[in-house]
């Protein structure tokens, strides 16, 4: 009865553990990073329009020169957001919103009802710089993919960074609890790319919006590679299978206890949070993608552009 | 943290020696590196791999020579370049010459000598400095390890035509080391140091049938190292970018040399 009880337990969470915060190399986004993404580009939900914003603020009383001036400052404005806000807006298809609004419903409750009541108890318990060298190691695990994915986009000096980073880390790391390679000595910083950004990078769309349970935010292109991430991931052959859930679950109630409140900010922003949720998404998958690129475009084979990268126009309301 | 951890040191430090006190958990097991420590004087970690090969004769009646490779993962904390706590976990194997040699010309033993697989240990140490000068200082270290795991071989006897296969385990290594010695910093940043030190090793050796015929007849032995004292010199080099090496040489009985490789945080 009490393995049952376990079991069950063990279940319910691993449920939770990948809601919205998948495993790192997995095409999940972190709320940290979608809130960025929401600042620099508005959501579209919102229809929030930095320049309407300026322009309400000006009064109609003033005179004609104060009023030509604002003008000018507002020209001024979208150009600025022309040139750099618009651009960073994407969009992806989402054939699947009915099911994908469903499961994101799921993943929400499993995260309020389980995951963060755990996780924050775990925060009571474990101090942050144990919780943060739990997150080293089991980064320092995942080098793997980071490293097959430089190899892949041609990004040879950070496959090399990769490689010095684990061997420092687990060495002189104690395994990789600490990071020794991300200090101003060494100055070896982690690679954030997985193999769905390999295949951004080498021009592969993203396709459409799906929303995983457990696993939280994906496309169809990062979905793919969620299998090559799962065999690149030393974790992964934790037997029997119990034992890697409870691995796996205890890694995401870490993850999860470093983050809480990211996500709750970005739900409470937002008017709708699937379609917050969705964009930001998007957004930060093309910005990670866009990085890579930049990185590497000096000998990565870009063959072709991303499609959804292109700028697309605000989405009406 | 590091408030915290300053203001707990001395019960830290007491718990450290209360452990090594108690149990004798110390051995040679890694090097002792340099009496002063390498963390950064306003206190911070220093980690370290290390390998030792590691030769010592132990006792019980009839002398046996033991030879171990080391290999250890090192954690230390130090500050005010005065003093240091550390904690090594490591692995080591085990090679006991002749141990299942046998006296009687009607014994036959498979084997003569006692080989195990790897098998963790874990260290605990301490260390204080006093520096005399700029160049000079003196410092003192206390250390102790216990072998989590029991080394263990088979033999097979054959003895008055009658074949007998027994297990002889090594139980519960454990040591306690404390050193004293000088230290010299030479002007390129190398650290030189040598000093004598004390030494106690002891395990529970046992057979689960008597190895009739042989030294070890009977089921429990205590086996104790043979030289309670020697002593230790070593250099410890700056490399690059916060990496020091160090290189040691340990002589109680037979001769012991190892290096590490270390990182200041």
């Amino acid at each position: 009865m009490k393995s049952y009880f376990s079991i069950v337990f063990l279940i319910v969470v691993l449920l939770t553990a990948g809601f919205a915060h998948g495993q790192e190399s997995a095409s999940t986004t972190t709320p940290r990073d979608v809130s960025v993404s929401q600042q620099v580009a508005p959501s579209p939900e919102t229809g929030v329009d930095p320049t309407a914003i300026d322009q309400s603020q000006a009064s109609p009383h003033d005179t004609v020169e104060t009023i030509n001036e604002e003008y000018k400052e507002d020209e001024i404005l979208e150009e600025y957001v022309a040139g750099n806000l618009k651009e960073e807006k994407v969009e992806i298809a989402d054939p699947l919103e009915p099911v994908n609004r469903v499961v994101h419903g799921f993943n929400d409750k499993l995260y309020f009802w389980a995951l963060k009541p755990v996780a924050q108890g775990y925060k009571t318990v474990l101090p942050e710089p144990a919780r943060l060298s739990v997150k080293n190691f089991f980064s320092n695990l995942a080098f793997p993919a980071r490293f097959l994915s430089c190899l892949l986009q041609a990004d040879f000096s950070g496959a090399a960074m990769e490689t010095g980073r684990f061997a420092i880390n687990t060495l002189w790391g104690i395994g990789g609890l600490l990071d020794p390679s991300s200090g101003k000595e060494l100055n070896l910083q982690k690679q954030d790319t997985d193999l769905g950004q390999t295949l951004g990078v080498w021009g592969v769309g993203q396709g459409f919006y799906i929303v995983w349970p457990f696993f939280g935010p994906s496309s169809a292109r990062d979905t793919a590679t969620l299998v090559g991430d799962y065999f690149l991931y030393p974790v992964s052959y934790i037997n029997p299978w119990y034992d890697w859930l409870a691995v796996r679950t205890y890694e995401e109630v870490n993850a999860t206890s470093l983050r809480i409140g990211d996500y709750e900010a970005l739900k409470d922003a937002a008017i709708d949070p699937y379609v917050a949720f969705r964009d930001a998404y998007a957004q930060y998958r093309y910005k990670k993608i866009k990085a890579r690129k930049a990185k590497g475009s000096s000998s990565a084979p870009v063959t072709r552009q991303e499609q959804p990268a292109a700028p697309v126009p605000e989405r009406e309301n | 943290m590091k408030k915290n951890f300053v203001k707990n040191f001395p019960a830290v430090l007491l718990m450290v020696l209360s452990v090594l006190a108690i149990s004798l958990r110390a051995e040679a097991s890694g090097l002792f590196g340099p009496l002063q420590t390498v963390s950064r004087e306003q206190g911070g970690l220093n980690t370290a791999i290390g390998y030792l090969y590691h030769e010592d004769t132990y006792k019980n009646g009839e002398s046996y020579k033991i030879k171990q490779n080391e290999i250890y993962s090192q954690a230390a904390y130090g500050a005010k370049n005065i003093w240091e706590v550390y904690a090594r976990i490591g692995v080591s194997n085990m090679k006991i010459a002749g141990i299942f040699a046998s006296s009687d010309h009607f014994v036959e033993t498979s084997q003569d000598d006692f080989e195990a697989d790897w098998k963790f240990f874990g260290t605990l140490g301490a260390k204080a400095f006093y520096p005399i000068n700029e160049m000079f200082g003196v410092g003192a270290f206390l250390q102790g390890t216990y072998y989590f795991s029991d080394f263990s071989d088979h033999v097979a006897i054959t003895s008055g035509g009658v074949p007998v296969r027994t297990e002889m385990k090594f139980e519960n290594l454990r040591d306690a080391v404390f050193g004293v010695g000088l230290q010299a910093k030479l002007p390129c940043g190398t650290n030189l140091y040598a000093g004598p030190y004390l030494y106690y090793s002891e395990a529970d050796l046992s057979l689960f049938s008597g190895l009739y015929g042989t030294e070890y007849a009977e089921k429990h032995y205590t086996v104790k190292n043979k030289s309670l004292a020697g002593g230790f010199a070593g250099a410890e080099i700056p490399l690059i970018k916060g990496f020091r090496l160090n290189l040691e040489g340990q002589f109680a009985d037979r001769f012991s040399a190892g290096a590490a490789i270390s990182y200041t945080y």
